[in-house]
């Protein structure tokens, strides 16, 4: 802000009043108040309501069937989170699930993109908007659609292994069930990938193609050579919304529990969060699982950046 | 005055929302001498249709309903909206669930209120709404167990409907043979009342209370009897324990391979809605028992009427549950605009002048049977924390089965998180 844009030191000096520069320096607080009550009311209250409730607990008192008081007791709702095995159990699901589901939606992100950057590619426009469309469609849409798919009396995948006296597919059992929740954030999420790396792709100088056309290249090198090293901060990027996503899957398996039983209550961290808040109505314990999952997400997120950032230097020294 | 500037920049940039923030408000504060306003939640179907009944007849209490959505869903709002202070005045709670409300002080105490309609209810169901004297609910329906089968199917394999356990075996041993695709029944994990009610049926007492101290039977003799003798029945792949109502069961109901559901006399209704084609084949029957000869059973489902404590008019309010639940009138329309099957004795004897369910309109008994079973029911204390019990004991069992681990252990397993709970909460368990 040091350093006035040229159109600005091109005005004429004198025909701005000394008031209305007076008023300029106030149009700071003016536009930047909405933002931060809003913010204020809708992200720091919330969040140190949910650290205060995190450390009550209701407990009766007076007999067999007593009423519940609202105690305060420290940190007793983490440590009961933390021996939580359902809770803990969930994660190891997560790793699962995420270890099929990111590498498959940025792999075809990456992918699509780079065909739909080459030159000798028709229809563009089409496939972009083919791909994109099931980002448009609502994650409990989307699990409704495929679990339908899933299920072994509707599925037409099914339908055919039947006919083929195979049997049907085990979508929805203990075997599939990864492989089948991952299809469908895969399915949902590889557009938007797509489009942040192609929008990427679009922005490096056609320059640098020319010379290494010049060079010899062929249209497979300079993709691996030069538009892959070109777009990593996008794929670190869309990488970093992967991981997030991931750690707060809820819709999908959710979604499907009622169709299937290998789905349990608590069956992700944020669906056991969900069950403790409204299902057993231990809002305390639910607000302490948040508050922890939010932290290791965070946590989580910056190790993730470091490490990339660090082999980026690394790359480049 | 310098320094007020940039505050008074802020709150001009501050009035821009604020007018979007108060467009949402708007005060809807009843005046204190019109009609008192009553907020009515509850999920049976048609309760619209009730409470306009009782608005035209009460201009002075006026009735507003909402549904709020199943039992479960239901009781979450109700717990939250108490915590808030803005709990409807009157709410629908399943019996399962009116221990966990009193213990977060959502009911309120109606005794005073509801002496004239006690009479009106058998013991029985009148003792599931009361609690160390204190009345806090008017029971509306309930659901005494029975056994819903394709009549039709039965005869067809040649098998005997069963009247005992024992026989429900046999019987579903004769179905294997005779049709490797058709199943007697799916008993899936997550029917947490099933499992309670054939426990309590054979002696089991999950919930139990004396003076100041609780007991929790879940993992009790006659339970791990219950449990081991539907183990061996799954082990042998005589009933399936896949999820209800689901498309794949669904589908079972329509294209007869799934020949019963042993469950309470509303069942019928929610067959009639997902396989209505197969009306005509289907009767009822009491629920095989233990020991022959011994016809007790509890109730499966079932709620009862609560006045909230946030509300500012407990005696209007309970003066409209008890039109609703115990009165000719409410009764009346709960049979017939309502399809419920009423708590109070009146009702019971209404229905029997009604036609049966539009699933079995063969059986001209349906009614005078399930009044002979609700005669007989086995009173049951929930405790005060059965959601809890109910989500760890589906998953428990899920895993038992996933695993080919004994059930018993799911039982046990249960019962030591519903002490550990309940202990962890305040109240004094005693478990030898």
């Amino acid at each position: 802000m040091t350093t006035a844009s040229p159109r600005r030191a091109a005005k004429p000096a004198a025909s701005s009043k000394p008031r209305r520069a007076k008023s300029n320096r106030l149009a700071p607080y003016f536009f930047t108040t909405p933002a931060i009550v809003l913010y204020i009311v809708f992200t720091v209250i919330p969040v140190a309501y949910a650290i205060w409730l995190s450390l009550r607990a209701y407990r009766v008192t007076g007999g067999a069937l007593g009423r519940k008081q609202d105690v305060f007791v420290w940190f007793e709702n983490y440590l009961a989170v933390l021996q939580d095995e359902t809770f803990l159990a969930g994660f190891g699901r997560l790793l699962i699930y995420g270890v099929i589901a990111i590498p498959l939606t940025l792999g075809l992100a990456l992918l699509f993109a780079l065909l739909l950057d080459a030159p000798a590619v028709r229809a563009k426009r089409f496939s972009r908007t083919a791909i994109f469309i099931p980002y448009a469609v609502p994650g409990v849409v989307a699990a409704l659609l495929w679990g339908f798919m899933y299920l072994p009396s509707t599925s037409p995948f099914s339908y055919l292994t039947k006919a083929a006296g195979l049997g049907s597919i085990p979508f929805l059992e203990e075997s599939g069930i990864f492989g089948s929740l991952a299809n469908i954030a895969i399915w949902g999420g590889v557009g938007f990938n797509m489009i942040i790396i192609y929008t990427s792709l679009r922005g490096i100088p056609a320059d640098i193609y020319e010379s290494a056309r010049l060079d010899g290249a062929n249209e497979l090198q300079i993709a691996w050579r030069i538009k892959i090293p070109l777009v990593a901060p996008a794929l670190v990027l869309t990488g970093f919304f992967s991981l997030i996503g991931t750690i707060q899957l809820y819709s999908e398996p959710a979604t499907l529990r009622p169709m299937t039983s290998t789905i349990s209550a608590g069956w992700v961290p944020l669906m056991a969060i969900y069950r403790d808040a409204f299902g057993t109505d231990n809002l305390p314990q639910a607000a302490a699982a948040s508050t922890l999952l939010a932290v290791g997400t965070v946590l989580v997120s910056a190790l993730v950046l470091r490490l990339v950032n660090r082999r980026r230097n690394g790359m480049e020294s | 005055m310098r320094t007020h500037r940039p505050l008074a920049a802020a709150v001009a940039g501050l009035a821009i929302i604020g007018v979007a923030g108060l467009a949402g408000c708007s005060g809807s504060d009843a005046s204190s001498d019109g009609p008192v306003q009553l907020e009515y939640w509850a999920w049976a179907s048609n309760s619209q249709d009730v409470v306009d009944q009782w608005n035209k007849e009460n201009p002075d209490i006026q009735v507003k309903y909402t549904d709020a959505g199943g039992g479960t869903d239901s009781s979450a709002k109700l717990l939250t909206a108490n915590r808030a202070g803005n709990a409807p005045d009157v709410a629908l709670v399943e019996y399962t669930t009116l221990p966990a409300m009193i213990v977060a002080d959502v009911p309120t105490d109606i005794t005073e209120y509801v002496g004239d309609v006690e009479d009106a209810f058998t013991e029985g169901t009148w003792a599931q709404t009361t609690f160390g004297g204190v009345v806090y609910g008017i029971p509306q329906d309930v659901g005494p167990m029975a056994n819903v089968y394709r009549a039709d199917r039965f005869e067809e394999l040649g098998v005997t409907p069963p009247t005992t356990w024992a026989e429900f075996r046999t019987a579903a041993e004769a179905v294997k043979a005779a049709d490797p695709a058709t199943v007697i029944a799916a008993l899936p994990p997550a029917e947490f009342g099933f499992w309670a009610g054939v426990s309590t049926q054979a002696g089991g007492q999950w919930w139990s209370s004396e003076g100041d101290e609780w007991t929790v039977g879940i993992a009790d003799e006659p339970s791990l009897e219950v449990a081991d003798f539907f183990q061996a029945l799954v082990e042998d792949g005589l009933v399936s324990t896949d999820p209800l109502l689901t498309p794949e069961y669904n589908a079972a109901l329509n294209n007869g391979t799934m020949l019963s559901w042993p469950s309470a006399v509303w069942a019928p209704s929610v067959i009639e809605n997902v396989a209505a084609d197969t009306s005509g084949g289907w009767a009822m029957a009491p629920l095989p028992q233990w020991t022959e000869g011994d016809a007790a059973v509890p109730y499966q489902g079932g709620s009862a009427l609560v006045v909230t404590t946030s509300s500012d008019h407990p005696e209007e309010a309970a003066k409209f549950a008890k039109w609703l639940n115990a009165s000719e009138a409410g009764n009346e329309l709960m049979i017939n605009t309502q399809s419920l099957y009423p708590a109070a004795i009146v009702g019971q004897e209404m229905t029997e002048r009604n036609d049966p369910p539009a699933l079995m309109p063969q059986q001209t008994d349906f009614y005078a049977v399930a009044a002979e079973i609700s005669a007989d029911t086995i009173p049951v204390t929930w405790g005060p924390n059965v959601n809890l019990a109910r989500t760890v004991f589906a998953d428990e069992l899920q895993k038992a089965i996933d695993n080919g681990t004994p059930w018993r252990d799911a039982f046990i397993a249960t019962q030591k998180a519903v002490i550990d709970d309940m202990v962890k909460s305040g109240f004094t368990v005693t478990n030898d």
